[in-house]
């Protein structure tokens, strides 16, 4: 955070940001208020939180709570009017059951997992249920019977 | 008594049982040497045939420790139709220092045998080792008779060889220095006589031809079937598991292979592996199984990297056979970046 109190009038003067700025911010107030998950659990939720709010500009994120496994979920639109995505957000360092996958899928709707390091890094990843096709590799093609005409040659 | 086969210069070998890796052009059922490229078109309605003849045949499997282990060329070809494909782990004997073509046996995935028992298709055949050696002294005498009738038939069929090359060689110089012919006549002739007093042929450059298709087990379809019934591998919850999502793909029809090179269990092929690219790698998990999520990561982005989807496998019923379902999670490119 890059807070610098200038001296001039005209300039604004921003005051520095508390060391413990994220303690006081509502968001991660309204997560630890859920009551679900560690404080470790609970910080990586709002570092995504904030990803998704002000990086990628999602609309109408929201935390809530899930009780079965004991952990703090995201939901949230990419863009207006699409449906509402639900994201669970992990420290890097903790394990993932599939149980725990398929509670979230249960939910219904799209689901990402998004893991958070200590760097603060994350990654996404998406995913579904089900048997899910990929799409093709690229430059496919018949060689037809080049690759016979080639060996015959070698003898 | 198998009849000698020449040394050095096999050309056509009508009778042994070549690799029944299936060649590209699908219509091939079966190949010979690897030298030859003369393959054998076999219409549909031939081809539906043999497989009806073939489809009630037990199909024999040997035991190397735990692992199954298949040699019949028949038994190859049957168990490809039924989707079980196997991994062909031998030497060719005429193509030994590479790894491109391997030949039998077709080494099964423990599921892959474990599924022949089960459709009552796959019958263990005994480890004739254990039998005491001494139990069948003429047998063993009349093998190592059979080997030294088959040493001299393929010395004398190599020196034939020899003095072929040789006769030929020097016709050819002959008819290029016109010398005079009496001459000619006496070198060929010295050259001849030297080369059959000091040509020997070497032990190790005899071939031993190995019975496959040999007699015993594999000529009693009844005691084959018989033992169909015992399938001597220890069941485990992880093995449990690769047992379960195997079956349940195989059932819906897709062709399974492992996966090693890309750190799964199995990858999954629409079709036939020589015709398709697998669409999945399979993960086998137990449903609380702890996965690191480095690890997660790591296999799906690899699987992006490749194309393949990684589908998460767990098990979800309980220890009963049937009813218990198999669930799949596809880890899909989430695009973010």
């Amino acid at each position: 955070m890059s807070e610098l109190t200038k001296k001039t009038d005209e300039d604004v003067i921003e005051k520095p940001l508390p060391p413990n700025w994220i303690l006081q911010h509502p968001m991660y107030q309204h997560l630890m208020n859920l009551d679900v998950g560690d404080s470790a659990q609970v910080h990586a939720a709002f570092l995504v939180y904030l990803d998704l709010a002000e990086v990628r500009q999602w609309k109408e994120v929201s935390g809530v709570g899930c009780s079965e496994l004991r952990l703090v979920l995201l939901e949230g639109r990419e863009k207006e009017g699409e449906p509402t995505q639900t994201v669970l957000p992990l420290p890097v360092h903790r394990g993932l059951s599939h149980r725990s996958v398929r509670s979230v899928l249960a939910r219904g709707s799209p689901m990402l997992l998004c893991v958070v390091a200590s760097d603060s890094s994350l990654v996404y990843q998406r995913m579904c249920d089900g048997l899910l096709t990929p799409d093709p590799p690229v430059g496919i093609q018949d060689q037809g019977r080049r690759q016979h005409r080639k060996r015959r040659q070698q003898h | 008594m198998p009849t000698a086969v020449k040394p050095h210069r096999i050309r056509s070998c009508s009778h042994t049982q070549g690799s029944t890796r299936a060649h590209p052009h699908w219509n091939c059922t079966q190949m010979d040497s690897p030298e030859q490229k003369i393959t054998k078109t076999v219409s549909r309605v031939d081809a539906s045939k043999e497989s009806m003849a073939n489809s009630r045949q037990v199909i024999g499997i040997n035991f190397c420790g735990p692992t199954p282990l298949m040699w019949r060329a028949d038994d190859l070809k049957s168990v490809r139709e039924l989707g079980i494909i196997g991994t062909l782990v031998g030497s060719l004997a005429r193509q030994p220092r590479q790894n491109t073509r391997l030949g039998r046996p077709l080494e099964l995935l423990p599921e892959e045998g474990r599924l022949l028992a089960d459709m009552g298709r796959a019958a263990v055949i005994p480890d004739s080792t254990n039998e005491d050696p001494e139990v069948n002294p003429e047998q063993v005498e009349q093998y190592h008779a059979g080997l030294e009738n088959s040493f001299q038939e393929q010395g004398a069929l190599a020196l034939e060889d020899r003095k072929a090359t040789l006769m030929r060689v020097m016709t050819k110089k002959h008819n290029e220095n016109s010398g005079s012919q009496e001459d000619s006549d006496g070198a060929v002739r010295d050259r001849l006589e030297a080369l059959a007093h000091g040509f020997s042929f070497p032990r190790p450059a005899m071939a031993v031809q190995l019975c496959t298709a040999r007699a015993g087990l594999s000529h009693c379809p009844e005691v084959r079937r018989f033992l169909a019934a015992d399938w001597p591998i220890p069941r485990d919850e992880r093995s449990e598991t690769r047992f379960r999502v195997f079956r349940d793909l195989r059932r819906q029809g897709f062709y399974l292979t492992s996966a090693g090179k890309f750190g799964g269990d199995y990858l999954v092929y629409p079709g036939d592996p020589l015709r398709f690219h697998a669409y999945f790698i399979v993960v086998c998990i137990s449903m609380d199984e702890s996965m690191p999520l480095c690890d997660v990561l790591a296999i799906a982005r690899l699987g992006s990297n490749v194309k393949k989807t990684v589908l998460l496998c767990s098990s979800g019923g309980s220890q009963e056979d049937d009813g218990e379902e198999v669930v799949y999670t596809s880890l899909q490119w989430s695009g973010m970046v």
